[in-house]
Order: C-alpha cells, then sequence, then structure tokens
C-alpha cells in the first residue's frame, strides 16, 4: 500500500496528438508537446556516407556485418523545439497505429523528455497517474506497467480511464464523454466512475483528419500552404523586403507534411466554426471570407470551408466531396456523425440511466474546443432524442479547459486524499507482477 | 526595514534592499571558491582551492556553498543582525523544479529564521521593470536562455521555451575561437569572460558578418600576466553565435525565429500585444550592436506583426537589462510585503515548505 505523502504526484496523458504532463494539483498541465517524434535513421546517414566515400569497394559495405544490421539504431528528437528545426532524413514518427501504441520506445523517449526536459523531476520520486484510453487492452495495460516500473522504478502508479477522468473534471459520477481528440472521437458512457464498455464507439474522425481534409481543400484551390523552413525574408534594397523560397533536398516527406499540418492546424483552430444547420453547398455559397495570414506573409481567403470541415463531424460523407480525400470512401460506410453515435451509445445501455445519460453529455478533446458545436450538438441530438429525455451538453466554457480536461481530472483525482490508498505500489508489481494491473485499475 | 531582494544568477548574485529606481546595491560572482588546507606540506605551499559554482544554468545545485554564500550577503552585505531578519524576495527562473522552490524555503526559514519570504518568476519582474504587465521576454543570462510570453502577470508556461546556452558558452567559444588563431597564449577563463566583455559585438547582419570573416582588423590585448593576445573576427563570431547557433554546434534556430515561434504558440489574439512588447534583458544583451542586430533581424521575420522591443522609462538606471528581474523584483516587493501576501514564518511552521506553491505564483 502507497500512501501519499508530501511529495505531489505526476499526471501524463499521452494524446494521440499531443502529450500533457504535470504535476497533481495544478489546474493546467506544465508541458505540452506533440506525441510525435523526429527519428533520423543512423543507417540512412552511415550509408550516404559510405557512398560517398566509398565508389570502388561494394564488398566492404556488405562484408561489414555492423553496418547492416544497426536497423534499430535511430537518434530520436522530442519536443517542440527539437521538432521544430529541419534536419535532413529526418521522418516524423507516431508511437500510435489505429489508435493503440505500436512503438514503445517511441513512447519510452516521450516520457523521458516530459521527466528530464520539461518538468525537470526524477520519476523514482514521484506516483504516477496515467490517462489511457477507454478502451484499452490488457496487453497494453501490462507492458505500460512495466515499462513504467522496470525503467522509470516509479514508487506508485495508476491507470485511469480517459473517460473517468473528464467525468471527474466536471464532478460528475455519471455522464457520457465525448472526447474528440486527433486521433479520433471516443464515445464513453461513465456510470458512477465505471466505463461501461459495451457501449463505447469511436470513429476515426478526429482533428487531425478535419485538418487533412482543410489542407487537401485549399490545395485545390490552388493554395500551397509552405511550411516554415522553406522560405526566408531577404531585404534586397534597404525597406523593400522579398521572399525566397529555400530548397532542402533531403527533407523527408513525413517532415513537410508535418510542418504543413501544424500550419494547416493553426488555420482551422482560429477560423472553423460548426455550422448551425447541416452544410449545404449552394447555401454557403456566398458567404463572407475571413482572411488568414500564413507565415510566409500570404494572406488567404476562407469562406465555405469554414462550416464545411466541422461539419464532416456530424455528416462524414461530406469528407468524399473534396478532392484529394476520395479514398474514404472504402472506411466510409461504417462512419457515423457525430449525434449518431451518441444515440447508438447510449442505447446500448441499460434503460434505467438512460434519463441520467441524456442529462449531461460532456465534450472534451481539443476538437471540441470549436466554435458552436456544443450549441450545434445539443440542437441535434434533440430531434433524435426520444421525447421525455431531457438533453443537455456540457462543455466548460474556457477552451483551455475542454482541450486538456483528461488531465485536469487526473489532477484532481490525484491529489484528493481517498485516492491515496489506491494506488498501485512497487511493492505490490514486485510481489504479484503486471497482470495485478487489471485488478487494482479496473 | 526594507525587504530584501535578491537575484541569484549563474554569473552574478544581485541583492539589495528593495529600493526599485536604484540598482542592486550589492554585485557579486555566484562564483565561490573552496580553501582546503592541506596539513601535510611543510612549507605552506599546500592550499588547493576548487571553484564551486553553487548556482548551475540558473538552477540552484550545491545547497552548501548557496547557504554560505547567502549568509556573506545578507549578514556581511546587508547588515542584517542575527535575530532580527527581514524579509526576503527571490527570483526564480523558468521551469524551476517544485523540490527546488521548496527547498529554497526551507533553508531561508530555518537556517536564517527570516520573518517573510516570497518568490517571483524572472520572466514577470523583468516586465515590471519597464512598466508593462504582458509581454514577452527575452532573458539571455549567462547559464541559459529564457523566452516567456507573460499576459497580464502570468507566464505561459505551455508556451515558454529554455534553451541551455548563454554567456558561459559564448565565453568558452571566444576561448576555443583565441587559441586558435593565438597558439601559443595560454587564456585562463576568467580572462576570456574579460575579453568578450570587452571587446565582443555582433554584425549588422549576415551579409556585414560574412564581411568581416574575411577581411578584419586585429586588436592587440596585453592579458594581466603579461601575454600579448590579437582579437580580430573572433569578437563578431560571439555575437553572431546567438542569431546562428550553428556557430555553437548547435541544431536550433536563432534567438528572434524562436521568439517568433514562441509566440505563434500562443492565441492569436494576442500575438500582437506579445510581439510589440517585447523586452530583452540578462547580462549577455548588453553586447555592442545586440539590439540593433535584434531589430534588423526581427524586420526580416516572416509575420505581419515585426517585433518590437520595449524602451525602459527614463526613471530606471542606465544598464537596467543586466538587472531588470532584480529591479522587478524591488517593485513588487514593494506591494506583496505590505499587504501581507507572502509567506509568513507563521504559515511555513504551520504548512511547511509546501506553502510556498500555494501562496507564490
Amino acid at each position: 500500500m502507497y500512501g501519499g505523502d508530501e511529495v505531489s504526484a505526476i499526471v501524463i496523458d499521452l494524446g494521440s496528438h499531443t502529450c500533457k504532463a504535470g504535476y497533481a494539483g495544478e489546474d493546467a498541465p506544465k508541458a505540452v508537446f506533440p506525441s510525435v517524434v523526429g527519428s533520423i535513421d543512423q543507417m540512412d546517414v552511415d550509408e550516404e556516407a559510405a557512398n560517398n566515400t566509398e565508389q570502388s569497394d561494394s564488398k566492404g559495405n556488405n562484408g561489414d556485418p555492423n553496418s547492416n544490421k544497426g536497423k534499430g539504431k535511430r537518434k530520436l528528437y522530442v519536443g517542440s523545439q527539437s521538432l521544430g528545426f529541419r534536419r535532413d532524413h529526418m521522418e516524423v514518427l507516431s508511437p500510435f497505429k489505429d489508435g493503440v501504441v505500436a512503438d514503445w520506445d517511441i513512447v519510452d523517449s516521450i516520457w523521458d523528455h516530459a521527466f528530464k526536459e520539461c518538468l525537470l523531476v526524477d520519476p523514482k520520486e514521484h506516483p504516477m497517474l496515467l490517462a489511457e484510453p477507454s478502451s484499452n487492452n490488457q496487453q497494453q495495460r501490462e507492458r505500460t506497467t512495466e515499462l513504467m516500473f522496470e525503467k522509470y522504478n516509479v514508487p506508485a502508479l495508476f491507470l485511469a480511464k480517459n473517460a473517468v477522468l473528464t467525468s471527474f473534471a466536471t464532478g460528475r459520477a455519471t455522464s457520457v464523454v465525448v472526447d474528440s481528440g486527433g486521433g479520433s472521437i471516443t464515445v464513453a458512457p461513465v456510470h458512477d466512475g465505471y466505463v461501461l464498455q459495451k457501449a463505447v464507439s469511436s470513429s476515426p474522425i478526429g482533428g487531425e483528419f478535419l485538418t487533412d481534409c482543410l489542407m487537401k481543400s485549399l490545395e485545390s484551390k490552388g493554395i500551397v500552404i509552405k511550411p516554415r523552413y522553406s522560405f526566408k525574408r531577404k531585404e534586397i534594397q534597404p525597406g523593400e523586403f522579398q521572399t525566397i523560397d529555400l530548397d532542402f533536398p533531403n527533407t523527408t516527406e513525413s517532415y513537410k507534411l508535418y510542418s504543413q499540418r501544424v500550419i494547416a492546424g493553426d488555420i482551422k483552430e482560429s477560423v472553423c466554426r460548426a455550422p448551425d444547420t447541416p452544410y449545404d453547398e449552394r447555401a454557403y455559397a456566398n458567404i463572407p471570407m475571413t482572411s488568414y495570414e500564413l507565415p510566409d506573409g500570404q494572406t488567404i481567403e476562407i469562406g465555405a470551408d469554414r462550416f464545411k470541415i466541422p461539419d464532416i463531424l456530424f455528416n462524414p460523407s461530406l469528407a468524399q466531396t473534396i478532392p484529394g480525400m476520395e479514398n474514404f470512401a472504402e472506411v466510409a460506410p461504417s462512419v457515423r456523425g457525430l449525434p449518431q453515435m451518441v444515440m447508438d451509445s447510449i442505447n446500448r445501455c441499460d434503460v434505467d440511466i438512460r434519463k441520467e445519460l441524456f442529462g449531461s453529455i460532456l465534450l472534451a478533446g481539443g476538437t471540441a474546443s470549436m466554435q458552436q458545436l456544443k450549441e450545434r450538438l445539443e440542437k441535434d441530438l434533440l430531434e433524435e432524442s426520444p421525447q421525455a429525455a431531457r438533453v443537455k451538453v456540457l462543455a466548460s466554457g474556457n477552451a483551455t479547459e475542454r482541450r486538456f480536461s483528461v488531465w485536469i481530472g487526473g489532477s484532481i483525482l490525484a491529489s484528493l486524499g481517498s485516492f491515496q490508498q489506491m494506488w498501485f505500489s512497487k511493492s505490490e508489481y514486485d510481489e504479484h507482477g503486471a497482470s495485478y494491473i487489471q485488478r487494482k485499475c479496473p | 526595514m526594507e525587504a530584501v531582494v535578491i537575484d541569484a544568477g549563474s554569473n552574478l548574485l544581485k541583492a539589495g534592499p528593495a529600493i526599485p529606481d536604484q540598482s542592486p546595491s550589492m554585485i557579486i560572482p555566484t562564483q565561490m571558491k573552496r580553501m582546503v588546507e592541506d596539513g601535510s606540506s611543510a612549507d605552506g605551499s599546500g592550499f588547493q582551492d576548487v571553484t564551486i559554482d553553487p548556482v548551475v544554468r540558473g538552477f540552484i545545485k550545491d545547497w552548501d556553498a548557496m547557504e554560505d554564500l547567502l549568509h556573506h550577503v545578507l549578514y556581511t552585505g546587508l547588515g542584517w543582525e542575527v535575530g532580527n531578519e527581514g524579509q526576503i524576495l527571490f527570483t526564480d527562473p523558468l521551469y524551476t523544479p517544485k523540490a527546488v522552490k521548496e527547498q529554497l524555503v526551507q533553508l531561508l526559514f530555518e537556517t536564517f529564521n527570516v520573518s517573510g519570504f516570497y518568490a517571483s518568476e524572472q520572466a514577470v519582474l523583468s516586465l515590471y521593470a519597464v512598466g508593462r504587465i504582458s509581454g514577452c521576454t527575452v532573458d539571455i543570462g549567462h547559464g541559459k536562455i529564457d523566452v516567456a510570453p507573460v499576459l497580464e502577470g502570468a507566464v505561459q508556461h505551455i508556451a515558454s521555451r529554455r534553451f541551455e546556452i548563454g554567456g558561459f558558452d559564448l565565453t568558452k567559444l571566444l576561448a576555443q575561437e583565441l587559441s586558435k588563431s593565438n597558439p601559443l597564449v595560454n587564456l585562463s577563463f576568467a580572462d576570456a569572460e574579460k575579453l568578450k566583455e570587452q571587446y565582443s559585438c555582433c554584425a549588422e547582419d549576415e551579409v556585414a558578418y560574412e564581411r568581416t570573416q574575411e577581411s578584419y582588423e586585429t586588436e592587440e590585448h596585453t592579458l594581466p600576466d603579461g601575454q600579448v593576445i590579437k582579437i580580430g573576427r573572433e569578437r563578431y563570431t560571439v555575437g553572431e553565435a546567438l542569431f546562428q547557433p550553428s556557430i555553437l554546434g548547435l541544431d536550433t534556430h536563432g534567438i528572434v525565429e524562436q521568439l517568433v515561434r514562441t509566440i505563434s504558440t500562443v492565441s492569436s489574439e494576442n500575438h500582437r500585444q506579445l510581439l510589440e512588447n517585447t523586452v530583452l534583458c540578462g547580462g549577455t544583451t548588453s553586447l555592442i550592436g545586440f539590439e540593433d542586430r535584434f531589430q534588423k533581424e526581427a524586420s526580416l521575420c516572416s509575420s505581419s506583426i515585426r517585433p518590437s522591443l520595449v524602451k525602459p522609462p527614463e526613471y530606471m538606471p542606465e544598464n537596467l537589462t543586466a538587472y531588470s528581474a532584480w529591479v522587478g523584483g524591488a517593485i513588487l516587493a514593494k506591494v506583496v510585503f505590505p499587504q501581507n501576501q507572502h509567506v509568513t514564518k507563521a504559515d511555513y511552521d504551520e504548512t511547511g515548505p509546501s506553502v510556498v506553491h500555494r501562496k507564490c505564483f
């Protein structure tokens, strides 16, 4: 049993888009950085160097076991500062594949960065509260537990589901949590602090998908988003400036895409609004344009896309009308809009609690901070829900709170006095093994 | 009795009573020498001294040394009497770990028995010194560079950045470059530091820098021990390193680019306010030509709103940029202590060191 003491716990929420980490008890995470890493494969660099110097002796390269075996050797760059700097051959990799962790080395480096460089703490001295997806499987949990205890030697650990933490953040024990994050949207009902697994549903339409749609839509209109590293301003005469394109031939496609996505994401966050009624091409054809200034000084006008992109959340088939996104059709039939997902989820729960669930639908996640999303969802749900149910969608007014609501819930949970006896301590891990996590953290 | 404001940097410790429109009364190097008497040697040449840096890269690392240093500063330098200690305001750099803050509070209350304590972040204080509550501070110190956007007195931690390069690395660079062009001269670190302060400057822009690398004037300088050293293009290299960190061997962007990127992380409605109220502070910013170069690079930066530097008010002392965190602390001390918003001895006795997180932000 680990009793909490003066040293405060650390709360980490590794999302598909950003990783949030900080101390429990605070009202916002101290460290927020992208949960992708830049990776330079040492073999690529060595090969190129070898090819440049040794043109004749090919036997030397093949015969040497070390240079070919070093496939796992790669240098990882974590954090927005390191990622922001363009390097030759740097690929951008995500630890997640289809929503589950596939590459544990990357997760390890992300945690390492959070502890050693952002928070400046020693993991040995702080209990850790990790947020996990609402439908995490046993193997992932055990792997997480092993990594935390074996590598970081944390004194105590707890794994909490995202939906439960969001509920905590708003002070409700029963609610339906709509977590619209970067990689996916998950709808999970929570009853008395436990997630009802059979009613959890998720869809791949997350913030990143919307960003991609926006990018393709802008491209089809002829607007090119130049990544920040690809241009420079030069003063040709005193007082006169000119933007010059820089060419870096060794930049990888994935890095270019990543840099463009960062800019497109910013456009999406500042300009897009959820429409009050379902999107209609003709109705929005004459809408006044809003201007946005790109980093290279170019000003672009965005009109109908402002409303079209957010409406994809409610009507996924809209994505097929965007040139460049036609391959979405394969996934499309099974993907439903947000209101349908919420209805489905609630209908899979027991009849008795449905009324309570309708009355507390919580919005969380980065995409939820879109303007007018709450009102539109409420309106759509009112139409679809049974007459007797009183539909109420709740979202905290502050955009920062919506973005970090999972983390905030974790911060609240880890600082409660009554929680201190629930930690999974190192001694229990040593005694029972990683599979005990299932019992300790339901 | 006036409250005391202490700004413990990696190179200099600034301390003095909280009188806002003056420079700190005590400015002493933080570096200390531990004298170890070597009892075995009979001819008296056995004094070995080891240099100790209690503050490394902005954070307090050696607590015993810090205790000795504070003892000297408070009792000898500022004239405190044992049994009649006053109130202290300390400045913290960005990203100070919670444990360090707690340890400092513990040290002050238990060893020094101060009557009141407050801690504040250097970024906010530098802004107070120029009369603003929102803006972006670029603090280029001896051990670190902090770029911190501040809105209404609150540091936006999520957007701030910290770099582990500073005046120390520039001095090392100068020493390296000089020893390459003057292979016979033996240069100590302290000498290199003085040379840096005396000779180094920033070229007007990149093109001018390229020109200095090709053709330069050489000056001759006589070191205290009599050796003569030639300084030519190295003086520009040092200033350039802040704008092109590849000279130091690091792959990061120059200081102006970092500033623009940091601000672009904050929500766009605040961009104008932050960029137009940029404050440069820290010892290294007093390099000749640094501010002009900064302005020039800022006008080249790829955004419609250009960073523009804030002019310090006229009633402030001349070299405000080097001590702005201290001066801001003096201003804050005049507000916090009389209004009893600080941590008192009673608070500390009741709650323990963690009270600092609740009361000081």
